[in-house]
């Protein structure tokens, strides 16, 4: 059930982002959600690829520092209150979320899906798989039918 | 213009002899009352009785601040710890300062000297002297502020910093005199500007005394048009007695040494001999009447030269130059001497940071100012922003504490400082690029 996910330091500076990508891009890596955590001068990139340990891999040896960790991917579903649910369902049982980042995959009719970070992963799991709310596989994010 | 003392004006006969006097005294109360200086000269096979001449000065040993360092805290004191009656203390390497103490004499010789010089630079009873430099374990405040309470002027103890506080006493209290670094000073012109105060029309200041960092004769320039004063600089450093070794007269013509109380010699510092008056070299100094901390030809590691020819002020005592560098690769900072060791000794002892760092020196306004680019390589810092925040505050404190310097630290992608031959630039001194 947990997404490797790819965590780079990155400077706020012109440039800094296309960097990144540049170096995925020639390693023929595919970014299926991205978030940037900042403050005023420096920020953590995260994202979630179709090859996490290539991805990593090619980072690296251009210099940059990856730690790769693992999230969930949650599918809500497309109504309201239902994110508020999931929320809802893990403050109720202690569980903290580090941080949230959205987003949509194709062959998903385009629902936004959501990338979790909680403090307690394994709890996180139990309750959403108790609570039927759907996780994603991570099968189905490295691996897209596109079209 | 007033002379302070008669000392100021003896023969340069006179002065050599009084400074031989003074010198063979010193020599065997180093010899007899500190181990560390009779091994020294033993090692170097010399004694005080030796020294028949002035010119023998030179067959001694040079002290450095490595030796100070050795003996922390009080290993070269020459008298016991209930003779000393005031400490001071300048930054150190992990931690440590170089500390420096003073008996009741030293504190005497002290304000006379700085008596002196406060009058070569203007100062009389009449005036009133707003001190900026910090009062602490620094030497310049406290030494300003005792010899012009001798000379008579009344003092503020402002203190660094609350740039705006300062302005209005400076309106308020009619402050004629002010004191501090030229960097400093500059600044606050600009702050008094800022704050819709004409620094030249609605404040009463005449003269103003520098020191505590080098300083150029653009920059004197730029003090005086900017507040409409004289400004005067003079020199000194903690380990020989804190402010107060030489000052400028208004001839401009270099800084007067207090010859009674110190021997002024220039080396080579590569070949450590002593070069003819007139060479640019090393400023190794003397002093001859200090009983609590007496070095013996302390390397003060600044580049300068003398001149003996007679001066437009009526002083006859021997003048140094503006300092034209180090030979050493000492930075200062607002006032503060740090080496860039100790800057890579704080970063090295904090977890999470790679060996490569990068130090700049630039010119924010007129203030100097450190910023140091330090590599994040630990990829477990990635876990949140806070982890990396944390970093950054822990570097910025310690730096602060440890060192005494404000830096600004910037968390930067590996690699992306700049190596020459694979080996990083550690040091930029970009001060005068963007003065």
């Amino acid at each position: 059930m947990l997404i490797n996910q790819l965590s780079v330091f990155i400077e706020n500076k012109k440039g800094h982002l296309s960097k990144i990508t540049k170096v995925l891009k020639d390693a023929q890596v595919d970014i299926r959600a991205i978030s940037i955590f900042d403050s005023a001068e420096f920020g953590i990139l995260r994202i979630v690829v179709d090859k996490p340990e290539l991805g990593a891999e090619a980072l690296k040896k251009a210099g940059h520092v990856v730690k790769q960790s693992y999230v969930l991917a949650i599918d809500p579903s497309d109504k309201v209150g239902s994110l508020h649910d999931v929320f809802a369902l893990l403050s109720d049982n202690d569980v903290n979320i580090e941080y949230v980042y959205s987003f949509v995959m194709p062959n998903n009719q385009g629902a936004p899906l959501i990338i979790l970070k909680a403090d307690d992963q394994e709890k996180a799991i139990a309750l959403l798989t108790a609570s039927d709310f759907s996780l994603i596989p991570k099968e189905a994010i490295y691996n897209v039918q596109k079209g | 213009m007033k002379i302070w003392s008669d000392k100021e004006k003896m023969s340069r006969d006179e002065i050599r002899k009084l400074q031989f006097k003074r010198l063979k005294k010193t020599l065997h109360h180093v010899y007899e009352n500190v181990p560390y200086y009779h091994e020294k000269f033993k090692a170097a096979g010399v004694k005080p009785v030796d020294i028949r001449t002035l010119e023998d000065l030179r067959l001694l040993p040079l002290t450095t601040k490595e030796d100070l360092r050795k003996n922390y805290p009080f290993g070269l004191f020459a008298v016991p710890k209930n003779k000393i009656v005031r400490y001071h203390a300048s930054s150190g390497t992990t931690g440590k300062p170089t500390v420096v103490g003073y008996t009741k004499n030293d504190m005497k010789v002290w304000r006379e000297v700085i008596a002196r010089i406060v009058t070569m630079g203007g100062v009389t009873n009449e005036d009133t002297a707003q001190i900026t430099f910090g009062f602490g374990l620094f030497t310049g405040a406290f030494g300003l502020q005792q010899g012009l309470e001798k000379v008579g002027a009344g003092v503020i103890p402002m203190s660094a910093g609350n740039t705006q506080k300062q302005i209005m006493i400076m309106q308020d209290f009619q402050s004629t005199v002010l004191i501090g670094t030229p960097s400093y000073a500059l600044h606050l012109a600009e702050a008094a500007q800022e704050m819709g105060i004409d620094p030249k029309e609605e404040l009463f200041l005449k003269y103003g005394l520098f020191g505590g960092e080098g300083s150029t004769e653009e920059m004197r320039a730029k003090l005086n048009e900017a507040w409409g004063i004289v400004a005067t600089e003079n020199y000194g450093m903690s380990e020989l007695i804190g402010p107060g070794v030489s000052g400028e007269c208004l001839a401009f013509k270099g800084m007067h040494i207090n010859e009674d109380h110190f021997i002024a010699e220039i080396i080579d510092p590569n070949t450590l001999e002593v070069l003819p008056e007139g060479s640019v070299g090393e400023l190794v100094i003397t002093p001859i009447t200090k009983e609590g901390l007496p070095l013996i030809r302390y390397r003060t590691k600044d580049i300068t030269r003398l001149d003996t020819t007679p001066c437009d002020c009526g002083r006859t005592s021997v003048r140094m130059a503006k300092i034209t560098g180090r030979t050493d690769d000492m930075l200062i900072i607002g006032g503060v001497n740090v080496f860039p060791s100790q800057i890579e000794g704080v970063l090295l002892g904090i977890k999470g940071i790679g060996s490569n760092y990068q130090i700049r020196v630039l010119k924010k306004g007129y203030l100097d100012r450190i910023e140091i680019d330090v590599e994040v390589v630990n990829q477990d810092l990635l876990v949140s922003v806070t982890l990396l925040d944390q970093l950054y505050k822990e570097i910025e404190s310690k730096l602060h504490t440890i060192l005494g310097i404000h830096a600004g630290i910037h968390l930067v992608e590996p690699k992306s400082l700049v190596r020459s031959e694979g080996k990083a630039k550690r040091v930029i001194d970009l001060r005068s690029e963007n003065q």
